[in-house]
């Protein structure tokens, strides 16, 4: 199990567009993969559950992976979260 | 003969036969299972998961490919939903915990669902409830084994029919989209629901939250529908129908008139350029903007995004909308900046109900008052201008002193962007408001601290006159035309080519056709409108010669009479 600390640094936050990117990119890995905030935690497959997390720019998470493939799912995630999804500036 | 009313959208009025799209009722069952039978019931959900999945990538599949990139990306949202653990994997737990069945355990988890994102802040997360809503209603109705509605016949049937349904969903109208439908008529939803906004798109009328509507009319019945009036006549009788008739083809002939202007430029008989600018509300008005050929948006009203709500929205739920309004629209628009208060109060107002809201913290004052609520915004705003050209427009300005304070703040609020690296537009071109007489009779004073003045008539009206205009006992004093009236917006626009800064109107006297002669004539070159006006005020604009004009107005301007005014106004038509 890996447990990393990640901040959300695109200006639109983990809403509409962001959110589905990470869900496809979570659910192309076998491992689980949680994403916790301030006691809330939730599903990184879901696609509502991040909806629900109402993480905007800054926002401080735990991401949490569990399952063999879990290294290689923390770089892609990290990666994701870097380069901003994608968003412009 | 029936009558019934609801919120009407376009101008037009159709008369068809009723096609009733019902989304047949259901009531979720519950019954226990034996354990024997709870692997099959976990089958049957997925079984009903999958024939979801199926009819909306047949939806998807079916969009034509001139259709919008949103209709795509709504039925792609929807797919993902559909997968969710939330939706696909829980409901399966709770079957095998509970031997429940798949209807049951899958209403328990979108109703907590619902409920979750109906608590969220964000009004954009709030929607995503009516999202889980019809998502999983389509997934009841395959477990049901109930159609999705009767047109999964075919869509063709819907050719010139009026459509009447108890409420359309996105996907319900995408699939819309390419028939020849006459009019849409729903029991729920309002002017800003996406059957308004389908409807406004197609270019139909609809009467929408006419409670009722799927119960008073019956399928192939005749009905007139008028979009302007927002009325609807079930089985009219022959002298309701003739009379409809007419008033369709003349609508009909108008908008054809009116349509071929569209691309002719706003120029006088003299060949004067004159500018036609939209007033935008909603970020789909844009949409209405842009089909009339506005060359932008004079006056963005902010106000819709902070009221029916309890805390105002994040600097960042601004940014977004602002921001899809400047890059989408392609030309400068002007974003006002609050003006709560007065008729427009935000929920939960604090305190005690001010005796007089007109006269009392509206707009800028209260912006002034409460920096918690006026910087967000205005960080919004200007983080907005570096994306299109953008204007900030201050509402309400009376007081030199007041304007220094906003214009301090502006240029600290840059300072802190300029800080925390983001963009913005060092030149946003920053203007105020004329719409209390003080601001009228020393627009020379303000004139010269800002970049642009902007004539809100309806307030200018109402201070100057004294008059509340929704007051029944008063507003036949309410006019337009008043020699005081008049001469505040002469000074107004006088004072601004003085300093030679622009002077727009973006009051409902820009948008009224019988003014536009008038307005011309006193000087004033930029007009900002509804987007329904615009064509009819460019047909004005086309009609008028600007070395006759002025001429004309200074005579009316010496006039005492309200009614001789009006003669004079009228007869100018003729020129």
């Amino acid at each position: 199990m890996i447990k990393q600390n990640i901040r959300v640094s695109n200006k639109l936050g983990l809403h509409a567009r962001a959110a589905t990117k990470l869900v496809r990119e979570a659910s192309a890995y076998e491992c689980e993969i949680l994403l916790r905030r301030e006691g809330q935690q939730v599903d990184a497959k879901s696609i509502m559950g991040i909806m629900m997390l109402a993480a905007s720019e800054g926002t401080e998470l735990e991401i949490v992976l569990n399952g063999t493939d879990e290294k290689l799912a923390l770089d892609s995630i990290l990666d994701l979260f870097e380069k901003r999804f994608g968003e412009e500036e | 003969m029936l009558s019934l009313y609801g919120a009407g959208i376009g101008k037009g009025i159709a008369i068809g036969r009723a096609f009733i799209v019902n989304r047949p009722e259901f009531d979720i069952p519950q019954y226990s299972l034996r354990e024997e039978e709870v692997d099959a019931e976990v089958d049957r959900f997925q079984a009903a998961i999958d024939a979801t999945r199926d009819q909306l990538r047949q939806i998807e599949s079916d969009i034509p490919h001139d259709a919008p990139p949103e209709s795509k990306s709504f039925i792609d949202a929807y797919l993902l939903m559909l997968q969710d653990p939330l939706i696909a994997e829980q409901p399966v737990e709770t079957i095998r915990e509970q031997h429940c069945n798949a209807e049951w355990a899958l209403s328990r988890h979108s109703e907590s669902l619902v409920n979750a994102f109906d608590q969220m802040q964000d009004e954009y997360l709030r929607e995503k409830k009516n999202d889980v809503r019809q998502i999983t209603n389509r997934v009841q109705h395959n477990l049901l084994k109930i159609p999705q509605h009767q047109l999964e016949a075919g869509m063709e049937q819907l050719e010139n029919r009026v459509v009447i349904s108890h409420e359309l969903s996105p996907a319900d109208t995408v699939q819309f989209k390419n028939q020849k439908i006459l009019a849409f008529v729903t029991d729920l939803g309002g002017p800003i629901s996406h059957t308004a906004i389908l409807a406004r798109s197609l270019n139909i009328p609809a009467v929408l939250g006419l409670h009722g509507a799927t119960r008073y009319v019956q399928h192939n019945e005749l009905v007139i529908v008028d979009g302007k009036r927002g009325t609807i006549v079930v089985d009219p009788d022959d002298g309701v129908l003739a009379k409809y008739r007419e008033r369709r083809q003349f609508v009909f002939k108008r908008k054809q008139q009116l349509g071929e202007l569209k691309d002719s430029l706003p120029l006088t008989r003299d060949g004067q350029k004159i500018i036609l600018l939209a007033n935008v509300e909603l970020p789909e008005d844009l949409e209405a903007a842009q089909r009339s050929n506005a060359q932008g948006v004079g006056l963005y009203r902010t106000e819709y995004l902070f009221m029916n709500r309890a805390e105002p929205p994040s600097e960042q739920e601004q940014f977004r909308a602002y921001s899809k309004v400047v890059s989408r629209m392609g030309a400068p628009v002007t974003i006002r900046t609050l003006d709560l208060g007065a008729d427009k109060q935000v929920d939960g107002g604090r305190g005690e109900a001010p005796t007089n809201p007109a006269l009392g913290l509206r707009a800028v004052r209260l912006c002034l008052r409460e920096p918690a609520l006026f910087r967000p915004q205005l960080r919004a705003v200007l983080r907005a201008s570096a994306l299109g050209p953008t204007q900030i427009m201050i509402p309400m300005v009376s007081s030199l002193n007041e304007l220094d304070q906003v214009l301090d703040m502006i240029a600290e609020t840059k300072e802190e962007l300029r800080h925390d690296g983001e963009k913005f537009d060092d030149k946003v071109p920053i203007g105020g408001m004329v719409e209390v007489p003080a601001a009228a009779v020393a627009a020379d004073l303000f004139a010269h601290k800002l970049d642009f003045l902007s004539i809100g008539t309806n307030d200018l009206i109402q201070y100057t006159l004294a008059i509340d205009r929704i007051d029944d006992a008063v507003n036949y004093l309410y006019d337009p035309l008043h020699p005081s009236v008049l001469r505040l917006i002469k000074l107004t626009i006088d004072a601004g080519a003085s300093a030679g800064i622009p002077v727009t109107m973006c009051g409902e006297m820009a948008g009224d056709a019988r003014y536009t002669k008038l307005l011309l004539g006193l000087g004033l070159r930029i007009f900002s409108m509804d987007s329904v006006s615009l064509l009819e005020v460019k047909k004005k604009v086309l009609e008028a010669d600007l070395r006759i004009l002025p001429d004309k107005i200074n005579e009316i301007m010496q006039l005492a009479d309200s009614n001789t005014i009006r003669d004079r106004v009228v007869a100018l038509e003729d020129l």
